[in-house]
Order: C-alpha cells, then structure tokens, then sequence
C-alpha cells in the first residue's frame, strides 16, 4: 500500500498512539479474517450483532448499509434492546472500504459483526450507527443463498454514492448541553479482543494508565493530552531547597518561611523510576517548615504518582555537582531496572551500570494536585536509605564530595562573623562529636566541626531546639571533601531518628561520661574547639571590661531608670532590674603546658551576680583593678574556641565557651 | 433515508472529542480508533498536524476568520470556515474530484485542533485577510 508515514510523528503525541493502536488493530484484523477462513466461524458467540442488509450506499469510501437487527447474543441484550426488537429494529452499519470489498455485500444478506464493534447514536436521528466493523462475516443461510451468492458475483452491483455537500460543515459548539448526549451512550459493545499493551497499573484515583518512565513523560511534553500521564516512582529523599530571589512564581506571597534566613524554601522530592532514572521535583513552597519533617517521615520510601509536571531544567553532572553527589550516593540501585521497550520480565543486572549523567527538574503548575503518594503502602524496594556510619569512618572516607550521614552530638554553635553577609546567610558551624570519636585512640580528633551553610535548610524545631541546649542531631546526607564536613543544600538535620536507616556497622551506643575535647596543643587550628590548663601570666588591662546584665533576659544594652536615676532599667523585659549580673571580660596570657612554645591568650568572661548597691560600688572600684591577684592563678580546664593560631609570633588567641 | 450519514456521524465524532478534551478525561485510544474508521488515511496525518500545532485561526476585526496549516511539506495552506474548503492539492483530488474523503487532513486537523483547544489565534487586519484569500486565487490561476 500507500506510505503515508514515511515523516517522523511526535513522540508521544496523539499521531504517535493512533499509529501504534492501528498496528496492533491491523494485525488483530488480519488474525482473525484467516482465522475465519480457516476454522468457518469464530468461537466466540458473545457479543456478535447479526444484521440483514437492506440497503446499501456509499459516502465517500464508507459503505453505509441499513440494516435490519435481527437476534442479539444475550451478552448484550439490554432492556432498551429488547423494546426495539419486538419491532424489527433498523440500524445504519459503517463499512470501510476494505471490509466491504471483503464481505461483497448485497441486500438480505446476514452479516455477522463481531466485537469490538462501536455503537454511535447521533443528536437528532433515531437511526444507531455502528462503526468499527472491522470483524465482519457474512453468514450464508442456505443452498440457496450460495447458489444466489455464485451468480450474482458475476454481475457487478451499482451501489448508489451519496455526494456530500462541501457546505455542510460541523459545529462543535453545543447551544444547548442538554440535548447533548452522554458519552457513555456511545459505548463499546462489548470488550475489546485486540491484545492489551498491559500497562494496566491502575492507581485508584487516576483516569488514565499509569506510566512508568520518566523519559518518557518528559519527551511527550507539549504534545496534546500530556498533562493527563502519570507516571509511578520511588520518592528516594525529601528536603527542603532554598527557592532563588529570581525564582517568585511559585512562592505564596512574600512571607519569609526559613528560620536560616528570610529566604523562601521549597519541598522537594529526589524521585526515581523503574528504569533508573532520577528526577528533581520542587513542589510548593511551604507555610511552615517544621512540615518538611513530616513530609519527609511520612514520604521517603513510598511510591508515589506524578502528572503534569513541566520541565524546569535539565541538569547534567558537570552543572549540578551538589544533585549528582546525592544521586551517587543512591547508586547502584537496590534492585535490578527496567529495561525500556522490552516486557515486564527482563530485567538489567545493575552492577556495572554506569550513575546517571544528567537529570531533569520539575516542577509543578501552581494550584493544582500532582502528587499522590500512597502512604499507607509499604516503602518500596528500589528504596535506598541512607546509610549512617560513625564519624570516625567518616573522617577516613576517600575521595571528595561523598555524601554521609550520622548521628551526632551537637556541642558548641558559632556564627560565621562574616560582617558583610547578613546574619540569616552565615555559615553556622557546629561542633560534634559522637561515642566513635569520644573513644577513639589519640591522633583521631574528638570534636569535629560541622559547617551548615546558607543553602542548608534548618527546620525552626531544630533551630531552636540546639540553641537550647546539646543535641543529638541525626545528619542525612551532610557533604565530606577536603576533611570538612559540610550540610549544604539537600543535607537534611533531624531530631528525631528517622523511620528507616541501615547502620553500616555504626557504633550508635549514647556518649557514656561527660564530654572531653582535644586539649590544645601544637597540632590545634583555628575555628576549632579545645580545652586547656595553664597559669596567668600576664593580663591585657587594656581589654578589661565589665557591664551589667539583666538577669532575667540577658540583655546587655541596660538603661539608667528615666523615674529613679539610679535604678537600671531593661527595656527588652520592660522592667526595672534589681539584681543585675556583672559580666566581667578579661583577656588573659597563659602558660600551657600542652603548648609551652605559644603565647596563649584567652578571652575570659565572668559572670557575678550581684545587689545593684555592690554592683554601683564595683563600677566604681574597677580602675584600681588588682591584676596582681590574678598573676599565678591555675586555670584549666577551660572549654575554647581557637579563633587564630599564628606561627610568627608563636600565638593562639582563644577565647572561653560555654558547651550546649 | 434523506439527508446523508458520515458529515453527522463525524460531526458527533469531533463533538465527543470536545467534551472529552474539557473535561480531561481519556478515552483518547477510543475516540482515535473512530478517527481512523471515519476518516482513514487522513487521522493519523491529522492528529499528527495537532501534535506539532499546526493550526491558527486568523481573525480580523470584522469578525471573518480563516484557517491556516502548516503542512508537513512546511507549506502553509488556507482552510475556510464557512464551508469545507482547503488549498491542498490532496482536497482538490481527493473530495472535490474523486468525492473519496469527506475532509483533507488539514481539514480534519483544524477541527481536531478546535476540539483540543490545540489551535493558534492570529489577529490580522481585513487587508492582510484579504490578501491571503486573493493570494490563494492567484495561484490557482
């Protein structure tokens, strides 16, 4: 025959779909026409509509016949049905070209028309229509009939053209929607015998067949009808990602919803699907972010359903180091993929495959539903989660830009004191340490320090859960390279164990006995926290400096009371303050004996609480401040924080902290 | 039997369409086999031509309107409203000489497209319309 597909059709587009449905549907046709041939009649009676011809013309190449119904197969007969033939009920039978040429039909023959046949009842006519007649039989009745039938192939028969008028044109515009039938009138008679493709995953609430690549949804972008694919995943981690100041369409209003900052933050899933692939989806921005926990306790691990979704970016690993760093550590998968276009059975051994080079970011059209996750089913198996190992292991992790995860006890938080970053875009360094280190032999450090960038989001539980005291923190998926550990974006700190976490032979026993830190000594390096011992030696007079407090809010900005001039008075707490705390501050040299070559310096600060008379006399007293009394005291232990170490001159500068 | 059968049959073909496609439902494997019943060779080509959005609609103030598809060749062609017309030389032969199709697929596909809300809206002035339809004229002369 003619070629009419010889141009490239869509992929995915409705051209696409048709040309595959004809192909299955012409060899379903051709299969069963030789097997009238051969077996005479078809085995299967239900559903078959038997006609007797009347009369037949031709419209275009569709030969239309009416058609008196003669018996239906009970299968069919519907109560309708049966009111209509009590009266020799007439229909209009649809044959192409092709068929008719086949069954060669004349009037009062019977024909035999077998499932799946379509019956289309038209507005404004009482006549059915029967169209899809593909499987069409001719019954011959009788001797007669054949001998009928021999003579009358000689002869050709005339059937009638009707000519369409090119003025009849087609409205789609219904003025009343009344009158307008249902669609399910025009059913289907019976069920399809053309053999399914099998993608017959149904998700309860889904319309449509539920798509299982990726690739897939995303290539039939922009052709019509895509935004009712949905396709099944794995969701293989939740977090938060900080939305860019560029970024507003899909932030509701401008409300700040990150207690890191006032910067927007958005859920997002890693997803990936049975064929391996990944994929980034930023949902919405969400009103609070103590919910992304939840999203995440409630999600990571389940199957979930996504449709009309659009294409934000596609990433490849060079461009998105931080994505591809969590990819890797999600590969090899847990279990074997999906080959695509080859059946459900065959499956590709995944140990050699090389991690994804590229990956697509979605995102969701705003006001509409996309997601459906089924959490009341079971966390599926291509789940990885994440793998939690001690931080001694950690520190010796080869390699760079590994993602790791681990629980640690959070002891001192310090921010960056970058003066041109503003406050909410800091670094916040974090000083952990856990039983693998606590116990370690010397040589391994026994607090590491933990740097949480900007793009990491901190949930407001967490935030204000560590600024109140020590916490056992579980880090998922922090970044390690360089020796530094660093929860970047995609790093996710909970406080609570999460649901599922395979310990890779992790010692996670609880800190016995209280927390030692390295002592200071020549290997010590700035931004680091240590413990020393030593003995005044000297002190720095000019750094000397005491200021009362409030003792119930701590703020150090007191006033002169505007009644009583010689009251204090604390405008944050709104009240006159009687017993203030003096905090002294005093920088003091030091002579460690762990690091006998240095000149160590320590800012230390003193907190006295005192009654506002001997707090006034104190004030008073503080320039014939007796250094003296000091020079030969023992000090130690003291808990520090480096901030510099220099060479020459041999000096670190520390200065005194109080741990969580 | 008067008036004919297939323009009512494909009319409520493409009415059906409609309503699926507002209504977002499926039924896309249903409604396509009956596109190919009807309209043979022409379905596939014209889903197609809706696939890769070949359809506006132009407008002018007046409120005339026509259609213009992007033929697969990359040859624009001119289809009327008021009346099953198109610039092809496939309507030409095949439903003005041969009466062997009821549309050309350009047809078909401008109906499809309205159905799917897949069309293009141009606003042109009545000279430019004007002068698409005397353009059409010419060449044919």
């Amino acid at each position: 025959g003619k070629t009419e597909h010889s141009f490239i059709l869509c992929r995915g587009g409705l051209a696409e779909r048709l040309c595959r449905l004809q192909n299955r549907e012409r060899s379903a046709i051709s299969f069963w026409r030789h097997q009238c041939i051969s077996d005479n009649t078809p085995s299967d009676k239900s559903g078959v509509l038997i006609v007797k011809i009347l009369e037949i013309f031709e419209e275009c190449t569709i030969q239309v016949a009416i058609c008196q119904q003669l018996e239906q197969s009970p299968v069919t007969l519907s109560p309708e049905d049966a009111a209509i033939n009590a009266e020799e009920p007439v229909l209009k039978v649809l044959f192409t070209r092709e068929t008719a040429a086949h069954l060669k039909s004349r009037p009062q023959d019977v024909i035999h028309i077998y499932p799946p046949w379509q019956k289309l009842l038209l507005q404004n006519a009482d006549v059915p229509v029967i169209m899809n007649t593909y499987f069409s039989q001719k019954v011959l009745l009788s001797e007669h009939s054949e001998a009928r039938e021999k003579t009358y192939g000689l002869t050709k028969m005339l059937i009638r053209k009707n000519i369409i008028s090119l003025a009849q044109t087609f409205r789609l515009d219904d003025p009343d929607d009344k009158l307008h039938q249902e669609p399910s009138d025009n059913q289907v008679a019976c069920a399809p015998q053309i053999p399914n493709n099998g993608d017959s995953k149904q998700h309860p609430l889904a319309l449509n067949a539920v798509n299982d690549s990726l690739l897939e949804m995303v290539e039939s972008q922009g052709a019509v009808g895509w935004r009712e694919l949905q396709v099944r995943v794995v969701i293989q981690r939740v977090y938060c990602l900080p939305a860019r100041e560029g970024c507003r369409s899909h932030t509701q209003g401008n409300k700040p919803l990150l207690s890191n900052g006032g910067m927007f933050c958005r859920l997002c899933l890693l997803v990936q699907d049975a064929y391996g692939m990944f994929s980034e989806v930023q949902l919405q921005s969400l009103s609070s972010t103590d919910d992304s926990e939840q999203y995440c306790r409630r999600w990571e691990g389940k199957s979930c359903c996504l449709a009309g979704m659009k294409i934000l970016q596609r990433t490849t690993r060079g461009r998105a180091l931080g994505l591809f760093s969590l990819i890797d550590s999600l590969w090899p998968p847990a279990v074997p993929l999906k080959v695509p276009g080859q059946s459900q059975d065959s499956e590709m051994m995944t140990t050699n495959l090389p991690p994804p080079s590229f990956c697509y970011i979605l995102t969701v059209q705003s006001g509409e539903i996309h997601v459906e996750v089924d959490e009341e089913e079971q966390i599926s198996n291509l789940y990885q989660p994440p793998a939690v190992h001690g931080l001694k292991e950690i520190l010796r992790i080869d390699g760079c830009n590994r993602r790791c995860s681990f629980w640690a006890q959070v002891l001192y938080r310090r921010l960056q004191t970058k003066h041109n970053v503003p406050i909410d875009q800091r670094d916040i360094l974090f000083f952990v340490t856990d039983s693998t280190l606590q116990n370690a032999v010397p040589g391994i450090p026994k607090v590491v320090a933990v740097s949480v960038t900007a793009s990491c989001v901190l949930s407001m539980e967490t935030g204000e859960a560590l600024s109140s005291g020590s916490q056992l923190v579980f880090f998922k998926d922090a970044l390690w390279g360089n020796g530094r550990i660093i929860c970047v974006e995609r790093t996710v700190l909970l406080l609570q164990k999460p649901l599922l976490c395979s310990a890779a032979g992790a010692d996670l026993s609880e800190l016995t006995g209280p927390v030692r830190l390295d002592e200071l000594d020549s290997t010590t390096q700035a931004n680091s926290i240590c413990a020393l011992r030593g003995t005044v030696v000297g002190v720095n007079e000019s750094t000397a400096f005491s200021w009362p407090i409030c003792d119930r809010c701590g703020n150090g900005k007191l006033e002169l009371c505007p009644q009583d001039r010689e009251l204090l008075y604390c405008t944050q707490c709104s009240e006159v303050v009687t017993t203030p705390v003096l905090k002294m501050q005093l920088e003091v040299f030091l002579s460690c004996p762990s690091r006998s070559q240095s000149t160590v310096k320590v800012k230390v600060w003193h907190d006295i609480r005192v009654a506002l008379f001997v707090l006034l006399t104190m004030l008073l007293f503080l320039q014939t401040y007796e250094v003296q009394s000091v020079l030969g005291k023992e000090v130690g232990l003291l808990n520090c924080f480096v901030h510099s170490v220099t060479s020459h001159p041999n000096s670190v500068a520390l200065e005194e902290i109080a741990l969580l | 039997m008067d008036s004919s059968t297939l323009p009512a049959v494909a009319e409520e073909l493409l009415r059906e369409i409609k309503k699926a496609f507002r209504e977002s439902s499926h039924g896309t494997d249903t409604f396509s086999s009956r596109l190919k019943f009807i309209f043979g060779p022409s379905a596939v080509p014209a889903l197609d031509l809706v696939d890769q959005r070949s359809v506006t609609q132009l407008r002018s103030p007046s409120g005339r309107t026509l259609y213009q598809v992007l033929g697969s060749s990359g040859k624009l062609y001119t289809c009327y409203s008021s009346c099953h017309y198109c610039t092809c030389p496939a309507f030409g032969f095949s439903v003005l000489q041969k009466s062997e199709s009821l549309l050309c697929k350009h047809i078909l596909a401008v109906y499809l497209s309205q159905a799917m809300g897949a069309c293009q809206e141009l606003s042109v002035s009545e000279e430019q319309l004007t002068n698409i339809l005397l353009a059409e004229e010419e060449d044919e002369g």
